[in-house]
């Protein structure tokens, strides 16, 4: 297995090196290792010194795809990889406009899902530093406890348990072997429970969790959706949002964002991943997401581009409960 | 003075406390430890290290007013602010010796200036702190690489340590003694002369040594383009930070009625130095994140002779793309053990 994730290495980093060093792309989108093994973080590769440092593994977890609209102003063109959620923000951000795809060689990575080290640590019963890992087809073998084994499944971040299509689509080429759709996982399970609960203590369970929110928007940068040149937050006339950390104010900026990234969220995940409180961002998306399906039909953003997204066509017919 | 209090009976300790005035503790918050005024049900864990989010806030709130204001006809009525219990004597619990030391770094800032900053003055010297020894550090402590002893804190009321079952408190200052007298009624007299234990040190192998002089003439350093890249612009560095200390001041409300307040802000906003007619001196993330790491590791220096980071290792753990301040003090030259 070891020896398979050497090759895939290999494969991955000679497809892109073609690329990068014979200048048919200027830079190169991917990740390299962070301060530890349980960290991959982005990297921005524009030599075969920079390409060394390149990395797929099971913690490259942060969605590239965010950062093509800032760096099309420096570069011609540029390559990235791209999971599954990753090529669905790539393809929204181009039916949106806002990047060229002329100006993208996207190479897509089949995903197995992404471990949580937090998991890893629980299972363990150890600190990570003392801990190591040892991923087989279906299973994780934590090395340094007694060979304790676990399906991988199970050691997911909470993005990946829910996702559906871990397969990249649109990208020029795919540089790994497709692991097929997983419509068996429950994307909605959270939300069901959500909507369960009497309005007073869903309430009640949002005041008490956006009574935390730092205000410091990583769910905005990080958000691939997020591609307002200029957003509401920092409007001043009018103004929209106060500056108080006040929950009123909290409240407004999360659901304005999550109206706004209506019928465009990927379900990347990004925005719950970053948040450094932990707030539960991508149940506000999800129901959101789960809303439109039952309205208008089962829409994923992102996946098919052909596809008319539903809050942008009209139909005289459309469903219109809500507002009678 | 030194006397211990068993773990089964800290919930009296803390509702004792609270009775006398505002009592702030790390408390469980989902999968977060956040520093909160502590009341019945709320879930206590002096295990962290560190808090999700630094004890800062209870001294620098995220957002307080400072006064309100009403019109009437012609006459503008002002109200200073009653910041906010601050007539009753506080309790900050279980803060870690680095982030004791981040509020002495703050006092530079707040207190050690003319005109003192009045809430902060005010908070802080309302408040007794008990700080916390360390056990164990986490992966992402490095506080020894700025001198910091992590079973230390010298600038603390009390000093607490676990050993066992029993969490002993040492009275560091005079309010200690008093604080520890008022609850002695709850506290057992340690038998024997009683130590935190010693734990290992974390450094991740940095020199600082030179740096903030090395620094200097390093603006335009090259360096700076790679470092930053792949910042997102979030605030999630400053405002998990305990020496992140910048903040805005707003009016809430509207002409008639209404508040002054100021609020967190973060130099990594595209606003922070936004001036009337347009013009940003920062006007991309680069001189942002350049901003950041040179006020923590040579405006700071230069201006108060200390570091301006205490080696929490907060921002090792929560940035989303890795930029932090061990990977960027490595970039920037200063580590002596090649990993």
């Amino acid at each position: 297995m070891a020896e398979r994730r050497i090759n895939n290495m290999e494969k991955i980093r000679t497809a892109v090196a073609q690329d990068l060093l014979s200048g048919r792309i200027d830079l190169l989108l991917g990740w390299e290792k962070g301060l530890y093994w349980w960290q991959s973080r982005p990297l921005f590769a524009r030599n075969s010194e920079d390409l060394q440092r390149l990395t797929w593994d099971s913690f490259c977890v942060a969605n590239l795809s965010g950062y093509l609209q800032e760096e099309l102003k420096e570069n011609k063109k540029i390559g990235i990889l791209l999971k599954g959620c990753d090529s669905r923000a790539l393809n929204r951000l181009v039916q949106d406009q806002m990047v060229d795809r002329e100006r993208v060689v996207a190479y897509g990575l089949p995903c197995p899902g992404l471990l949580d080290p937090r998991l890893l640590k629980q299972e363990a019963g150890l600190e990570l530093t003392a801990l190591g890992i040892e991923e087989g087809e279906d299973r994780v073998t934590l090395t340094g406890t007694k060979g304790k084994s676990i399906a991988r499944e199970e050691l997911l971040l909470e993005k990946c348990r829910r996702c559906h299509h871990p397969d990249p689509v649109g990208c020029d080429q795919l540089l790994l072997p497709p692991v097929g759709s997983r419509e068996d996982r429950s994307r909605f399970h959270q939300v069901t429970r959500l909507e369960e609960i009497p309005a007073e203590e869903r309430f009640a369970y949002w005041s008490s969790q956006f009574e935390r929110c730092l205000r410091c928007y990583a769910c905005r940068e990080a958000c691939p959706c997020c591609s307002c040149r200029e957003c509401f937050v920092e409007q001043e006339e009018p103004r929209w949002l106060g500056k108080a950390h006040e929950n009123s104010e909290n409240f407004i900026y999360h659901l304005t964002r999550a109206f706004h990234s209506a019928g465009r969220c990927v379900e990347c995940g990004e925005c719950q991943r970053v948040c450094p409180v932990e707030l539960p961002l991508m149940e506000l998306s999800s129901k959101i997401i789960k809303d439109i399906n039952e309205l208008y039909g089962e829409y994923q953003a992102g996946l098919d581009t052909e596809q008319d997204p539903p809050l942008l066509t009209y139909q005289p017919d459309d469903p219109a409960a809500f507002v009678e | 003075m030194t006397k211990y209090i068993t773990s089964e009976r800290l919930p009296e300790l803390w509702a004792r406390l609270a009775d006398r005035g505002p009592l702030y503790l790390p408390v469980n918050e989902g999968t977060a430890v956040a520093f909160r005024a502590w009341e019945e049900g709320k879930e206590v864990n002096l295990e962290a290290v560190n808090s999700t989010v630094s004890p800062k806030e209870i001294f620098l709130p995220a957002w307080e007013t400072y006064l309100k204001f009403e019109r009437a006809g012609k006459k503008l009525a002002l109200a200073p602010a009653d910041a906010n219990g601050l007539a009753r004597p506080v309790t900050a619990f279980g803060l870690r010796p680095c982030d004791l030391r981040a509020i002495e770094l703050l006092d530079l800032v707040f207190v050690e200036q003319d005109p003192p900053d009045e809430l902060y003055t005010r908070r802080r010297k309302n408040t007794t702190i008990v700080a916390l020894a360390c056990s164990q550090p986490d992966p992402f402590c490095f506080c020894t690489a700025f001198g910091i002893e992590p079973t230390d804190a010298p600038g603390a009321d009390v000093l607490a340590w676990k050993t066992g079952n029993r969490l002993f408190m040492e009275a560091r200052t005079p309010r200690g003694e008093d604080w520890l007298e008022e609850n002695s009624r709850l506290l057992q007299e340690a038998e024997g002369v009683e130590k935190p234990p010693p734990v290992e040190s974390a450094d991740f192998g940095l020199a600082l040594e030179g740096l903030p002089e090395n620094l200097k003439g390093r603006f335009e350093d090259p360096i700076w383009d790679q470092i930053y890249r792949s910042c997102l612009g979030c605030g999630i560095c400053t405002y998990i930070c305990p020496t992140c200390y910048c903040f805005d001041i707003q009016d809430y409300g509207h002409q008639e009625q209404g508040e002054r307040f100021r609020c967190w802000d973060s130099c990594q906003f595209s606003h922070y130095t936004l001036t009337a007619g347009g013009n940003n001196p920062r006007p991309t993330r680069k001189e942002r994140v350049r901003n950041r790491f040179l006020h923590k590791l040579q405006f700071y220096p230069e201006r108060y002779e200390e570091f301006g980071c205490v080696g929490c290792g907060r921002c090792l753990r929560s940035c989303p793309v890795g930029i932090d301040m061990v990977s960027v003090i490595r970039a920037l030259g200063g580590e002596t053990v090649a990993r």
